[in-house]
């Protein structure tokens, strides 16, 4: 199940090598005809960091962490809590890859698990 | 064992919380705690993928991309493993001392030894839990030794009282950042 964070998050390209069709046929007519070859970094695709049930962390403590780390406040820590305990998963966060693997990390420092992986298109 | 928030002067010196701390239980926490530094630091030396225990305590980042996996490894877990020793040994410093005592002892907790404490304790339970083979929610354990299921109950009390420890002075922190 998607989560809120994740439905409002921007389109997600296929992958680094996505033709940018139309956009870079425009950059290329306003630069005067010259090919600027700008393929997609894969930072840019966008990223979530899910948090995955286990049997074994406090619910209390997971909501606690949810607020302390992701600055959520208690009605929705407490919400996205319930999701990871209900449907086993919830997205915490999406953004670049970089920044959602600090969080992953960060996530493993509290004991919990919790993943990187693509936004689903 | 027993929680309680800071007193006033306690908390001009940066205490959030004392925790009364009986001998028995320091002997067995400060022996736990012991185990999981030893657990680590073997991690760094043998890779993880072998102990069930070190799966839980250091997941993999990713779980169908192989390469990302490895390179987040690579990169991430010495620091990890080595913040999650530190968490342990602030629980064994602090209460080695009290195993060594005859009587209960009060341990007063800053805020970051609180958090070391809420997630050393957190990293123990990992352990147990999956030393005692629970697997889903509601799991009672198969291969729990007489007592084992006890201790991991009472460190989930203690690191409940630890969360709420730790939310009132987030809230307090926060009402004093509003005004």
């Amino acid at each position: 199940m998607r989560s809120p964070v994740a439905s409002t998050a921007p389109a997600a390209v296929a992958g680094p090598a996505a033709p940018r069709g139309d956009a870079r046929r425009d950059t290329a007519e306003q630069t005067g005809g010259m090919l600027l070859e700008q393929p997609l970094h894969a930072a840019d695709v966008p990223w979530q960091v899910v948090v995955w049930n286990d049997p074994v962390n406090l619910m209390s403590y997971v909501a606690w962490v949810f607020r302390r780390h992701f600055g959520l406040d208690a009605g929705t820590a407490e919400q996205r809590m319930m999701q990871v305990h209900t449907d086993g998963r919830a997205v915490l966060a999406d953004g670049n890859r970089e920044v959602m693997e600090r969080h992953a990390e960060a996530m493993h420092e509290y004991g919990l698990w919790a993943t990187v992986e693509r936004v689903p298109r | 064992m027993r929680v309680s928030a800071a007193s006033a002067a306690q908390a001009a010196d940066g205490v959030l919380g004392t925790v009364r701390v009986e001998v028995e239980e320091a002997r067995i926490l400060a022996s736990l705690a012991d185990q999981l530094q030893a657990l680590l630091a073997d991690a760094l030396e043998t890779g993880a993928e072998r102990d069930g225990a070190l799966g839980r305590l250091l997941p993999d980042a990713y779980r169908h991309e192989p390469e990302l996996a490895d390179e987040w490894r690579q990169l991430s877990r010495r620091g990890l493993v080595d913040r999650k020793i530190g968490f342990a040994r602030t629980l064994s410093t602090a209460l080695a001392p009290i195993a060594a005592a005859s009587t209960a002892t009060d341990v007063a907790l800053t805020e970051a030894e609180a958090l070391d404490w809420v997630r050393g304790v957190g990293d123990l339970r990992l352990v147990i839990a999956e030393r005692m083979g629970i697997i889903v929610d509601g799991d009672e354990g198969t291969f729990a030794e007489p007592g084992l299921r006890d201790v991991y109950d009472w460190m989930a009390w203690l690191q409940d009282s630890l969360v709420r420890l730790l939310e009132e002075s987030d809230d307090a922190r926060r009402a004093q950042e509003a005004r």
